[in-house]
Protein backbone atom coordinates (compact mmCIF):
# COMPACT_ATOMS: atom_id res chain seq x y z
CA UNK A 1 0.00 0.00 0.00
CA UNK A 2 1.05 2.74 -1.12
CA UNK A 3 0.25 6.12 1.61
CA UNK A 4 3.52 7.96 2.40
CA UNK A 5 3.06 11.82 1.84
CA UNK A 6 3.58 13.36 -1.41
CA UNK A 7 3.76 16.26 -3.27
CA UNK A 8 0.55 16.49 -5.07
CA UNK A 9 1.39 19.79 -7.11
CA UNK A 10 2.63 20.17 -10.10
CA UNK A 11 3.43 22.74 -12.26
CA UNK A 12 1.33 23.88 -15.47
CA UNK A 13 -1.34 21.21 -16.90
CA UNK A 14 -1.45 17.81 -16.56
CA UNK A 15 -0.35 16.19 -20.01
CA UNK A 16 -2.23 13.36 -21.45
CA UNK A 17 0.58 11.36 -22.09
CA UNK A 18 1.19 11.33 -17.92
CA UNK A 19 -1.77 10.03 -17.71
CA UNK A 20 -0.96 7.01 -19.59
CA UNK A 21 2.41 6.68 -18.47
CA UNK A 22 0.79 6.52 -14.84
CA UNK A 23 -1.38 3.62 -16.03
CA UNK A 24 1.24 1.73 -18.15
CA UNK A 25 3.22 1.76 -14.58
CA UNK A 26 0.50 -0.67 -12.78
CA UNK A 27 1.06 -3.37 -15.06
CA UNK A 28 3.71 -4.68 -12.25
CA UNK A 29 1.02 -5.13 -9.98
CA UNK A 30 -0.69 -7.73 -10.96
CA UNK A 31 -3.39 -8.15 -7.88
CA UNK A 32 -5.08 -4.84 -9.00
CA UNK A 33 -8.35 -5.74 -11.01
CA UNK A 34 -9.79 -2.12 -11.02
CA UNK A 35 -8.83 1.38 -11.83
CA UNK A 36 -10.36 4.30 -11.62
CA UNK A 37 -9.35 7.57 -13.16
CA UNK A 38 -11.05 11.32 -12.92
CA UNK A 39 -9.39 14.10 -15.21
CA UNK A 40 -10.78 17.92 -14.52
CA UNK A 41 -10.86 19.73 -17.25
CA UNK A 42 -10.70 23.32 -17.91
CA UNK A 43 -14.27 24.31 -19.36
CA UNK A 44 -15.12 27.53 -21.28
CA UNK A 45 -17.83 28.86 -19.18
CA UNK A 46 -18.91 32.73 -20.36
CA UNK A 47 -19.28 35.11 -17.16
CA UNK A 48 -21.09 38.50 -17.88
CA UNK A 49 -20.83 37.83 -21.71
CA UNK A 50 -16.92 36.85 -21.11
CA UNK A 51 -15.21 33.64 -22.56
CA UNK A 52 -13.25 32.06 -20.03
CA UNK A 53 -9.43 31.02 -21.23
CA UNK A 54 -7.59 29.73 -18.84
CA UNK A 55 -7.33 29.11 -15.09
CA UNK A 56 -4.43 30.26 -12.73
CA UNK A 57 -4.51 27.92 -9.69
CA UNK A 58 -2.82 29.10 -6.32
CA UNK A 59 -2.56 26.92 -3.46
CA UNK A 60 -1.58 27.31 0.79
CA UNK A 61 0.53 24.72 -0.36
CA UNK A 62 1.47 23.86 3.69
CA UNK A 63 -2.17 23.16 4.60
CA UNK A 64 -3.00 21.36 1.50
CA UNK A 65 -0.01 18.87 1.72
CA UNK A 66 -1.82 18.60 5.34
CA UNK A 67 -5.49 17.68 4.39
CA UNK A 68 -4.29 15.82 1.43
CA UNK A 69 -2.53 13.39 3.99
CA UNK A 70 -5.73 13.15 5.94
CA UNK A 71 -7.98 12.73 2.84
CA UNK A 72 -5.88 9.91 1.99
CA UNK A 73 -5.25 8.10 5.30
CA UNK A 74 -9.17 8.44 5.13
CA UNK A 75 -9.97 6.41 2.05
CA UNK A 76 -7.36 4.09 3.04
CA UNK A 77 -9.12 3.35 6.20
CA UNK A 78 -12.88 2.87 4.19
CA UNK A 79 -11.76 1.36 1.26
CA UNK A 80 -9.75 -1.48 0.05
CA UNK A 81 -7.45 -0.04 -2.23
CA UNK A 82 -4.05 -1.19 -4.01
CA UNK A 83 -2.93 2.50 -4.22
CA UNK A 84 -4.08 5.81 -5.23
CA UNK A 85 -2.24 8.97 -7.13
CA UNK A 86 -3.33 12.35 -6.91
CA UNK A 87 -2.10 15.37 -9.12
CA UNK A 88 -3.52 18.95 -9.01
CA UNK A 89 -1.97 21.37 -11.24
CA UNK A 90 -0.88 25.25 -9.88
CA UNK A 91 -0.02 27.89 -12.38
CA UNK A 92 -1.82 28.72 -15.66
CA UNK A 93 -3.85 25.44 -17.27
CA UNK A 94 -5.68 26.35 -20.32
CA UNK A 95 -9.35 25.77 -21.88
CA UNK A 96 -9.18 21.80 -22.80
CA UNK A 97 -6.23 20.98 -20.59
CA UNK A 98 -6.23 18.70 -17.48
CA UNK A 99 -6.05 20.39 -13.84
CA UNK A 100 -6.53 17.35 -11.92
CA UNK A 101 -6.06 13.82 -12.13
CA UNK A 102 -7.18 11.11 -9.92
CA UNK A 103 -6.10 7.72 -9.85
CA UNK A 104 -7.40 4.85 -7.48
CA UNK A 105 -7.15 1.14 -8.01
CA UNK A 106 -8.22 -2.30 -6.26
CA UNK A 107 -8.98 -6.15 -6.73
CA UNK A 108 -12.36 -5.25 -7.53
CA UNK A 109 -14.30 -2.39 -9.47
CA UNK A 110 -16.46 -1.36 -6.28
CA UNK A 111 -13.73 0.34 -3.98
CA UNK A 112 -11.80 1.86 -7.09
CA UNK A 113 -14.78 3.97 -8.16
CA UNK A 114 -16.25 4.65 -5.08
CA UNK A 115 -12.80 5.93 -3.69
CA UNK A 116 -11.76 7.47 -6.77
CA UNK A 117 -15.57 9.66 -6.46
CA UNK A 118 -15.39 10.37 -2.79
CA UNK A 119 -11.51 11.73 -3.11
CA UNK A 120 -12.73 13.89 -6.04
CA UNK A 121 -16.08 15.62 -3.79
CA UNK A 122 -13.09 16.00 -0.79
CA UNK A 123 -10.57 17.92 -2.79
CA UNK A 124 -13.07 20.13 -4.12
CA UNK A 125 -14.62 20.80 -0.96
CA UNK A 126 -11.26 20.77 1.48
CA UNK A 127 -8.15 20.74 -0.40
CA UNK A 128 -6.99 25.13 -0.49
CA UNK A 129 -6.82 25.87 -3.47
CA UNK A 130 -8.10 28.49 -5.32
CA UNK A 131 -8.79 29.30 -9.39
CA UNK A 132 -8.57 32.40 -10.98
CA UNK A 133 -10.87 32.08 -14.34
CA UNK A 134 -8.89 34.62 -16.92
CA UNK A 135 -10.63 35.94 -19.66
CA UNK A 136 -9.68 36.64 -23.17
CA UNK A 137 -8.56 39.80 -22.27
CA UNK A 138 -7.08 39.10 -19.01
CA UNK A 139 -9.58 40.42 -16.48
CA UNK A 140 -10.25 37.76 -14.46
CA UNK A 141 -12.83 35.92 -11.60
CA UNK A 142 -12.31 34.12 -9.02
CA UNK A 143 -13.81 30.52 -9.48
CA UNK A 144 -15.61 28.95 -6.22
CA UNK A 145 -16.95 25.85 -6.20
CA UNK A 146 -20.22 24.16 -5.96
CA UNK B 1 5.59 41.43 18.27
CA UNK B 2 3.43 41.36 15.11
CA UNK B 3 1.67 38.42 13.70
CA UNK B 4 1.84 37.56 10.40
CA UNK B 5 -1.33 36.45 8.42
CA UNK B 6 -1.52 34.97 5.15
CA UNK B 7 -4.20 35.97 2.65
CA UNK B 8 -5.19 33.72 -0.20
CA UNK B 9 -7.04 34.47 -3.49
CA UNK B 10 -9.61 37.27 -3.97
CA UNK B 11 -8.45 38.33 -0.59
CA UNK B 12 -4.42 39.18 -1.48
CA UNK B 13 -6.37 41.12 -4.29
CA UNK B 14 -7.59 43.35 -1.68
CA UNK B 15 -4.74 43.95 0.67
CA UNK B 16 -2.24 43.67 -2.06
CA UNK B 17 0.11 41.23 -1.15
CA UNK B 18 -0.20 37.25 0.18
CA UNK B 19 1.00 38.21 3.47
CA UNK B 20 0.23 41.26 6.14
CA UNK B 21 1.57 41.91 9.48
CA UNK B 22 -0.96 42.56 12.45
CA UNK B 23 -0.07 44.38 15.68
CA UNK B 24 -1.78 43.78 19.43
CA UNK B 25 -3.91 41.23 18.76
CA UNK B 26 -4.81 38.12 21.36
CA UNK B 27 -7.13 35.95 19.29
CA UNK B 28 -9.07 35.44 16.08
CA UNK B 29 -11.62 37.49 16.11
CA UNK B 30 -9.52 40.56 17.28
CA UNK B 31 -7.04 39.67 14.56
CA UNK B 32 -10.08 39.97 12.00
CA UNK B 33 -11.64 42.93 13.21
CA UNK B 34 -8.13 44.47 13.12
CA UNK B 35 -7.76 43.51 9.09
CA UNK B 36 -11.61 44.25 8.42
CA UNK B 37 -10.63 48.15 9.88
CA UNK B 38 -7.83 47.93 7.55
CA UNK B 39 -9.20 46.31 4.80
CA UNK B 40 -13.02 47.53 4.59
CA UNK B 41 -13.42 45.50 1.05
CA UNK B 42 -12.72 42.51 3.31
CA UNK B 43 -16.42 42.54 4.52
CA UNK B 44 -17.51 41.80 1.53
CA UNK B 45 -16.33 38.69 1.34
CA UNK B 46 -16.76 35.11 2.62
CA UNK B 47 -13.79 33.80 4.16
CA UNK B 48 -12.65 30.86 7.11
CA UNK B 49 -9.54 31.35 9.46
CA UNK B 50 -7.57 29.18 9.77
CA UNK B 51 -5.16 28.43 12.84
CA UNK B 52 -1.86 26.43 12.53
CA UNK B 53 -3.64 24.59 9.10
CA UNK B 54 -6.52 23.75 10.68
CA UNK B 55 -10.16 25.44 9.64
CA UNK B 56 -11.33 27.13 13.55
CA UNK B 57 -15.20 27.65 13.56
CA UNK B 58 -14.97 29.59 16.79
CA UNK B 59 -12.65 32.51 18.41
CA UNK B 60 -9.34 31.09 19.02
CA UNK B 61 -6.24 32.20 21.08
CA UNK B 62 -3.36 33.51 19.26
CA UNK B 63 0.27 33.40 19.98
CA UNK B 64 3.55 35.00 18.10
CA UNK B 65 4.11 31.44 16.44
CA UNK B 66 0.15 30.78 15.29
CA UNK B 67 0.25 30.57 11.84
CA UNK B 68 -2.69 32.18 10.47
CA UNK B 69 -4.43 32.48 7.23
CA UNK B 70 -7.29 33.80 5.48
CA UNK B 71 -9.23 31.17 2.71
CA UNK B 72 -11.90 32.14 0.80
CA UNK B 73 -14.06 29.48 -0.56
CA UNK B 74 -12.31 26.67 -2.36
CA UNK B 75 -12.26 26.57 -6.01
CA UNK B 76 -9.49 23.63 -6.89
CA UNK B 77 -10.21 20.74 -9.39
Amino acid sequence: MEKKPKNIFISGPVPAAFVGDSIQKHSTKTDIGAHSIFLGQVRDDVIEDKKVMAIDYTTYEEMASETMNEIREAIFQKYQLTCMHVYHSLGRVKVGEISLFVFTSSKHRKAAIQACEETVERIKGELPVWGKEVFEDETYHWKENS
Amino acid sequence: MPLTVSLFGQLSDITGSNIIEVENVIDTNSLINNIKERFPLIKDNKFAVAVDKKIIRENTLLTEQSLVALLPPFSGG
